[in-house]
């Protein structure tokens, strides 16, 4: 064996481990980063076109010894700005009526639940759209899993910004939804 | 209203530190109100969570972009319209051929470029609106005009001899020069 063959194992085993590493990731967060993505207003291809390059960023982060804090973070800022750079406007299509897709539903609900569900749905969509728009990314990101200070390095803001924003949009959207 | 509610969402998150969550523990255990808010926003943030879910399922089962029917529509509208009224022939623009003052002569004209022609020795045989003039080009030719005199309108009567009869044909070219002089019987 030549000397040069040495020096490429060492790379490739830190890529292997990274791998490893992004490939268990990926199954973590995959779901999140859909969902959060699709709800900003991406179409689902979109959404899966922008995870699949998010998670090829962070292969090459891993890669070159970036930082491996926070990556879910990292992640979601990533994705974040990718969306962004796809949809100017995307805020709008998130809180487009449901009307006639409401087949998420149960099979065994009642006629009267879907009503009382279709209900439910229409006063907080009406609620979303009266939020700003980094009141609805805050509470996005908080269902997505998100603990405040990752929150804040997504849209970057100051974890007391984000306390207050996602404060005052629960607070928005239970006085209008009247659940 | 409570001085802790303002923390009420945070505890919820479990965003306070140690200390604040055991002081917000033990006031909820006593408050009701405050009790009643925290099942409120817990409501909330569970309903906001079903909702992203139908979003993304919705999203899912809309694969097909909205502007499709929107276009197919308009295909569909276009087509409708081009079968109900049918477009009509176009006429063709009548083509202007300069002619001549006097008798004219059909001559075979050369179709290299040349100056256009002087518009005033021209008659139209038709009227053409101006718009359409300005829409109709025809090529100049070296021979702008051809004029074709009989004999006896050359000469003063008894001039010529009996039984000989010719005329006389003139090509003028745009400079106003006799080009071409040809007699024929």
């Amino acid at each position: 064996m030549s000397d040069d063959s040495v020096p490429l194992a060492l790379p490739l085993l830190r890529l292997a481990a990274g791998s490893l590493e992004v490939t268990t990731l990926y199954r973590e967060l995959r779901k999140p980063l859909l969902r959060y993505l699709v709800c900003l207003g991406l179409s689902s291809d979109e959404a899966q076109d922008v995870v699949q390059d998010a998670f090829l960023s962070l292969q090459r982060h891993l890669a070159s010894d970036g930082t491996q804090e926070n990556i879910r973070g990292w992640l979601f800022r990533v994705a974040h700005n990718q969306a962004r750079n796809r949809q100017t406007s995307y805020h709008r299509r998130f809180i487009e009526p449901l009307d006639g897709e409401m087949d998420f539903l149960a099979d065994d609900a009642t006629p009267e639940q879907r009503v009382l569900e279709k209900e439910k749905f229409r006063r907080l969509a009406a609620a979303i759209r009266l939020l700003t728009g980094s009141e609805r990314e805050c509470l996005l990101l908080r269902a997505g899993g998100l603990r405040y200070r990752e929150i804040g390095e997504v849209l970057g803001m100051a974890v007391s910004t984000v306390g207050d924003t996602v404060e005052r949009a629960i607070k928005k959207l239970a006085e209008k939804c009247n659940v | 209203m409570c001085d802790v509610q303002a923390k009420l969402i945070a505890w919820l998150d479990r965003e306070l530190s140690s200390d604040q969550a055991a002081d917000l523990d033990r006031h909820i255990k006593v408050c009701q109100e405050c009790r009643s808010r925290l099942e409120t926003y817990q409501q909330v943030s569970e309903t906001f969570d079903v909702y992203c879910d139908a979003v993304m399922a919705a999203k899912k089962r809309r694969r097909v972009p909205r502007w499709v029917p929107v276009l197919a529509s308009a295909v569909v509208a276009a087509a409708v319209m081009f079968l109900a009224f049918p477009q009509r022939p176009v006429e063709p623009q009548p083509v202007l051929t300069p002619t001549v003052a006097a008798t004219s002569v059909p001559v075979p004209t050369p179709h290299h470029a040349a100056e256009p022609a002087p518009r005033k020795t021209i008659h139209r045989r038709r009227a053409v609106p101006p718009v359409q003039e300005r829409a109709v080009k025809w090529q100049a030719t070296e021979t702008a005009v051809q004029i074709a005199i009989p004999a006896e309108a050359m000469f003063p009567p008894g001039a010529m001899p009996k039984g000989m009869n010719f005329i006389a044909e003139l090509s003028i070219a745009p400079d106003g020069s006799v080009k071409q002089v040809r007699l024929r019987q």
